[in-house]
């Protein structure tokens, strides 16, 4: 029996900052609230096809989909490894001073 | 210490040059990721989690003053203020951004050093004994023997695209800091009937097959050096397999061939090899011997008693001098370990700030040298005993006096989950927990001399596999678990940890490793340690405290 498709978001990493990154509406964002959420294959392979057109743009590395709850009403990863990357931190208080927050860059229009 | 001529000065700087365009090219789009990527991993830098992660090189651990204070300057210009210090003995920067790199790699040409060779299928990093030079049981200075090494290595034709990643340590003791055992080779520093050589070990390694190193050559004259790796490298590159790279591993295929089989086809290449063409000149040798001749160092015998007197002041300064300290082969002086182990700290991080006052404290009181371990820790090699307290003072001032060198918080941890794109787990949260449950300094002296390493996956960057107690973290359908092993060594006496049993779940590896040294403290022996304990009784005292109730 194949398995029940799961909600997918399209993920990379910023080209310059190395930012873990999701594909919006129309473009690019740090908050994983915010990304598209594919709910069926078809459209997760719309999203895949963006992530490729991407990274042949130069503008992100390494896109890939990743498996979502919607349990809160906006997309979180599923997995472990995809919620570290989307809270774009360590889990522990590491050395970084606050004024080293990135500064968010505005998405690509579509 | 070693100091670039003006041929490695020119290669640094040529290559950083390099770089640069490349990148460029990569930002203009004229590379791909896929052109790119090999070649910003020849030049250390891996995108992980996160971000960018620039990985430079600090052969054989030792480092100065100035080039300590590049690498501040590197953490608070280009990235957020801090380093992590590396089981490889190098350091790491978690957030560097693409376009900054040409200049970071820049700083660091400016100090002599570089990120080439910290990742690849190359040699990487000859790594050796943090108390080089400084420890009463040393035949000869291994970073000698480290530096030609690397020399050697820079970019070696032949050696440069191997099926897998190399690793070579060197020691020059019989007691074994330098972990040589768990290496692709190993070299120890020997004496037979008078000469200095080369005991010659292979195929040890961690990872998902670990093997401790068997013995290629029991002496090895030290002018065949060059020639004998290079014929030891030769059969491991012609026999590689590229088609797997979990099979890759020098030690996959000594274990394939047998160790006599592997030696026999080494010994015949080495017979058939123009070693003089292959062999380092004797004046090479003297030249770059002469960058580690010892220290000169002043009689301080007149004061030698001051961190004892010292030790009736402070008990806390009592506790560090006993703890972190270790014999000189000068009378008079000690070596310091600095822990990068504070109590709920990142094991290995270090802050700007505190880099810089490692490095004041270097010029200051240990002949401008420190050393990073490869249990992510820094040494400074010569201190004089009548400056112990000041250095401890001053460490202490900077957060780096934690007194627990060789104890159950001084733990070895990979980044794992929390940066690495490989990690199935974290790992430095988990030694953080351990940490704070064992904070007390009474009880981990009550313990004793203990490893904890941690891995983070499978590659054990963390080495669980030789930790007295090893923590290795996976993956169970999207949930960390973690195995733990007993009985692992890293040193002249190595072994592969065996694991207890089923894993256990995050939250619980703090009770684990509790329960674990319960049953130690339990059932030592007088004055026996942990590793001592285990070897006597086996692992079924432990299975049974651990799993019984279950």
């Amino acid at each position: 029996m194949p398995k029940a498709f799961k909600p997918q978001i399209l993920t990379a990493n910023d080209l310059i900052d190395g930012d873990t990154v999701f594909w919006a509406q129309s473009g690019w964002t740090r908050s994983v609230s915010e990304a598209r959420v594919a709910q069926s294959p078809e459209e997760a392979t719309v999203l895949e096809a963006a992530g490729q057109l991407e990274e042949a743009d130069n503008r992100v590395v390494g896109s890939y989909l990743v498996a979502v709850g919607l349990e809160t009403g906006a997309p979180y990863p599923l997995l472990r490894r995809e919620q570290i990357r989307a809270e774009r931190a360590p889990t522990f208080a590491y050395m970084a001073p606050e004024s080293a927050e990135l500064t968010e860059r505005p998405a690509r229009a579509a | 210490m070693y100091r670039y001529d003006e041929f490695d000065q020119r290669f640094v700087d040529e290559r950083t040059a390099q770089f640069r365009a490349q990148v460029a090219r990569r930002l203009k789009g004229e590379l791909t990721e896929a052109e790119f990527k090999p070649l910003r991993l020849m030049n250390g830098l891996y995108l992980q989690l996160h971000a960018y992660m620039l990985r430079v090189a600090i052969p054989y651990g030792t480092l100065n003053g100035r080039q300590m204070r590049k690498l501040a300057e590197i953490a608070e210009r280009w990235d957020r203020g801090y380093g992590h210090f590396t089981t490889r003995q190098n350091i790491q920067f978690n957030w560097p951004k693409l376009n900054d790199v040409p200049d970071i790699l820049d700083a660091l040409a400016e100090v002599e050093m570089h990120a080439i060779q910290t990742s690849g299928n190359c040699i990487r990093n000859v790594t050796s004994d943090p108390f080089a030079g400084a420890a009463p049981d040393e035949i000869e200075d291994p970073r000698i023997t480290a530096e030609l090494l690397r020399q050697w290595s820079s970019l070696h034709p032949e050696f440069t695209f191997l099926g897998r990643k190399f690793k070579i340590a060197v020691t020059g003791s019989e007691t074994d800091r330098a972990a040589i055992k768990i290496h692709d080779i190993g070299l120890q520093i020997v004496q037979r009937d008078g000469e200095t050589g080369y005991r010659v070990l292979v195929g040890g390694g961690l990872g998902r097959s670990p093997f401790v190193a068997q013995e290629l050559r029991a002496f090895l004259p030290k002018a065949d050096l060059l020639p004998y790796l290079e014929a030891a490298l030769r059969v491991y590159n012609l026999h590689g397999r590229r088609d797997n790279k979990y099979k890759a591993r020098i030690k996959i295929l000594v274990h394939e061939l047998g160790i006599a089989e592997y030696r026999a086809q080494v010994e015949a290449e080495f017979d058939r090899m123009d070693g003089d063409a292959v062999a380092v000149p004797t004046e090479e040798v003297a030249r770059i011997a002469a960058y580690f001749a010892p220290p000169d160092l002043a009689d301080r015998m007149g004061d030698a008693d001051e961190a004892a007197r010292m030790t009736a002041a402070s008990s806390d300064f009592a506790a560090w001098l006993e703890q972190n300290t270790a014999s000189h082969r000068t009378p008079g002086y000690r070596g310091v370990t600095i822990s990068l182990k504070p109590i709920g700290g990142a094991p290995g991080d270090a802050t700007a700030e505190q880099m810089r006052a490692m490095a004041d404290i270097a010029e200051r009181f240990s002949q401008d040298e420190m050393r990073v371990t490869h249990e992510q820790n820094v040494v400074l090699p010569h201190v004089a005993e009548g400056d112990l307290f000041r250095v401890w003072r001053a460490l202490a001032s900077a957060g780096l006096d934690a007194a627990n060198k060789g104890l159950v918080t001084d733990i070895i941890a990979c980044p794992g989950l929390d940066y690495c794109a490989l990690a199935t787990a974290r790992s430095i949260p988990v030694a953080q927990d351990i940490a704070r449950r064992f904070a007390d300094p009474e009880r981990q002296r009550a313990i004793g001399p203990l490893q904890i390493k941690i891995s983070g996956c499978i590659n054990a960057c963390g080495h669980h596999h030789v930790g007295h107690i090893g923590i290795l973290g996976l993956d169970k359908a999207g949930v960390e678990s973690y195995q733990i092993t007993l009985g692992g060594d890293a040193t002249e006496t190595a072994e592969i940890g065996a694991r207890t049993g089923p894993g256990f779940a995050y939250e619980q590896v703090p009770g684990v490793i509790e329960t674990i040294l319960d049953t130690y403290l339990d059932l030592r022996l007088a004055g026996e340690t942990f590793l001592g304990a285990y070897r006597r009784v086996g692992m079924e005292p432990f299975k049974e405290a651990l799993y019984a109730a279950a």
